[in-house]
């Protein structure tokens, strides 16, 4: 019987493997991950990093001299602002631009309070951190400004600030970082889903829609056999694309600025074997699942369309664990999926866990992949699934 | 040799096959001749145990196709009616997979595989990759990947259904080589000159019924025909069918 199952599963692989556009496929779709991370990664660190200057344009730098030595002194960058300023920031080319009207010397001179207009979009979320940084320096000169005011008057500033606000922003670059963070368990996942998606396809729903499944029954191997033999294929399959994944991320994490966001995350060689070894045991319920759905489907395009569908599956624990971290308690581990994906968010957040929530997890996949491989090898001694439906 | 008792099969409210009983013997190539939907391939999918009978069971070789199915599957040869080859497997790759999935393997598996290269004529094609393949080329793999365990009984749904000449020679060819050797041959048809060529014994169904059972004299002898042909129709009793 395990005699049988290599056999199969030798064929299977070495068919698969000459398919060169659908292992293509499988090789892509696990690289998807890390390149999304690189992207992320880097647009979040260059809106945020600090020590950029900030360019600030401005129309009518003569009118104010000291407010512009002032910023200049602070590090903002000035420099003429072109003649279509306003197409420029709602394009998103600039994020602000500063005006200074003629009236502001005259205004300024006579202690009334003189305007200046920072042009901004504030539908444009790269802008805001820039826009954000040009309106505090105004401030702080409008501030310091009217504190020399006041001196001069012989009052305290203090009196004229009843209330001072402070601000204290919660959403930190860290934070929004560790959003993307939380993307890495999903993408896991996924790849232990899409790896052995075409192979499930082709070997039982395909098999039948070429023809090839009714010779194949007539050999004497037991239904069981062939089953497995296929399976786990699949499952080769699938664990590649998740160990690709992986080595995609252990690549990418070096060329991610993660210490200038403040991110922390573990990305080393043992964090890695963690999550492998929380994920890897995923692929043999995915795979026997994929399996049962695509005997039943009638043709490898419905296989194909069903098994698209069943993708969702990881996605919406994934999502939802992305937006909102839970409160991991014992027994969600044992959910197929939603433990995998919350034990590599713990490992990659370089929690200890002990080896209990990994044996969980393995066993109930390890349970899912029994069922589904049981039922499907009783579908195999079924006329209407062998002949397909009429 | 292969028997078959009181086969009953019905898909729903359609009876398929009503009742079908015959002795296939070794050396002796049998066909099963009937028009489309007398219930031929019904009848040899639960000789070959893919087909559970409602009613009845058959023995090839002894062994009941009901009770042990894997041990019957052993010693058949099958082509079925489906005959799907794996695009990216070369004719070669195929007869090897099917021998490895009857236990057989290293020396005795490389020269049963070359054995049937050269019997059914296909070296010009065995290492290359069924994509592509003749209809003609597609049955000879199909052939191959069926008779490389060597069986003592071979079942063939229609196998010579769209050949050229050339490709059915072959394989009328093949079939007489395979009753030389003493194997136990059934091959349905629904066109009476193919029957009428190869076989020593005819039992034609129609309705899901064996109308009649024998040699093509015997059939003769029986109607009073002087021509096979008349005799089919007397027999089956409407023309619908015979010819091809």
């Amino acid at each position: 019987m395990r005699h049988l199952a290599g056999t199969v599963f030798r064929k299977e692989l070495k068919d698969h493997l000459r398919d060169r556009r659908s292992v293509l496929t499988a090789v892509m779709f696990p690289l998807l991950g890390p390149v999304v991370f690189l992207v992320m990664f880097n647009l979040l660190a260059s809106w945020y990093r600090q020590d950029r200057p900030l360019e600030l344009p401005v129309v009518g730098r003569e009118h104010a001299p000291s407010l512009m030595a002032f910023l200049e002194r602070y590090g903002a960058t000035l420099k003429e602002a072109p003649a279509d300023y306003e197409a420029l920031i709602r394009s998103g080319t600039l994020d602000a631009v500063l005006i200074v009207p003629e009236d502001y010397g005259k205004e300024f001179s006579s202690g009334r309070t003189a305007e200046v207009q920072l042009v901004v979009d504030s539908s444009r979320q790269s802008a805001r951190h820039s826009t954000l940084r040009a309106r505090r320096l105004l401030e702080a000169y409008a501030g310091l400004l009217g504190n020399q005011r006041l001196y001069a008057r012989g009052i305290a500033p203090e009196l004229a600030i009843p209330v001072r606000v402070e601000e204290l922003d919660l959403s930190t670059p860290e934070r929004t970082a560790a959003g993307v963070l939380n993307m890495v368990p999903l993408f896991l996942v996924l790849a232990a889903f899409a790896g052995g998606m075409q192979l499930a396809s082709d070997t039982m729903a395909g098999e039948r829609e070429r023809g090839s499944l009714e010779p194949l029954l007539l050999n004497p191997a037991p239904r069981g056999a062939v089953v497995a033999g296929k399976w786990m294929a699949t499952v080769t399959m699938a664990a590649g694309a998740v160990l690709l994944t992986l080595v995609g991320y252990l690549l990418v994490v070096r060329r991610v600025p993660l210490e200038d966001l403040g991110v922390k995350a573990r990305f080393d060689a043992p964090a890695a074997l963690g999550m492998a070894a929380a994920v890897l045991p995923l692929t043999l319920a995915a795979s026997s699942v994929q399996m049962w759905v695509s005997t039943y489907a009638r043709s490898f395009k419905e296989a194909q369309t069903y098994l698209s569908l069943l993708m969702v599956v990881p996605m919406l624990p994934g999502m939802v664990l992305a937006l909102s971290p839970l409160q991991t308690k014992l027994w969600m581990f044992a959910v197929p999926v939603l433990g995998q994906e919350l034990l590599a968010g713990e490992v990659m957040r370089g929690e200890a866990l002990g080896p209990l929530p990994f044996f969980i997890a393995a066993a109930s996949s390890l349970a899912v992949a029994a069922l589904a491989l049981r039922i499907t090898s009783r579908l195999l001694t079924q006329e209407r699934i062998i002949f397909g439906r009429g | 040799m292969i028997e078959a008792r009181n086969l009953h099969k019905r898909f729903g409210a359609v009876t398929a096959v009503e009742d079908v009983s015959f002795t296939a013997r070794d050396g002796v190539i049998t066909g099963l001749l009937g028009p489309n939907g007398a219930g031929k391939t019904t009848t040899l999918r639960m000789l070959y145990t893919l087909v559970r009978p409602d009613g009845g069971t058959a023995l090839v070789d002894g062994v009941d196709v009901v009770q042990r199915p894997e041990d019957a599957r052993r010693a058949l040869g099958v082509l079925p009616d489906a005959r799907g080859l794996y695009p990216r497997l070369t004719a070669r790759e195929h007869a090897r997979y099917y021998g490895e999935l009857h236990g057989l393997s290293g020396a005795v598996l490389d020269k049963r595989v070359d054995e049937l290269i050269e019997l059914l004529d296909m070296k010009d094609i065995a290492d290359r990759r069924a994509e592509g393949f003749s209809q003609g080329q597609r049955v000879k793999v199909a052939l191959a990947r069926a008779l490389v365990h060597g069986p003592r009984n071979v079942l063939l749904d229609e196998p010579t259904n769209g050949l050229d000449v050339m490709s059915t020679r072959a394989v009328r060819t093949l079939l007489r080589q395979l009753k030389a050797e003493g194997r136990c041959v059934v091959f349905s048809s629904h066109v009476m000159q193919e029957v009428a060529a190869l076989c020593d014994r005819i039992v034609v169904v129609a309705h899901g019924r064996v109308v009649a059972d024998g040699t093509p004299d015997e059939l003769r002898a029986r109607t009073g025909k002087d021509s096979l042909e008349e005799a089919f129709v007397a027999t089956i009793g409407s023309e619908q069918g015979l010819m091809q």
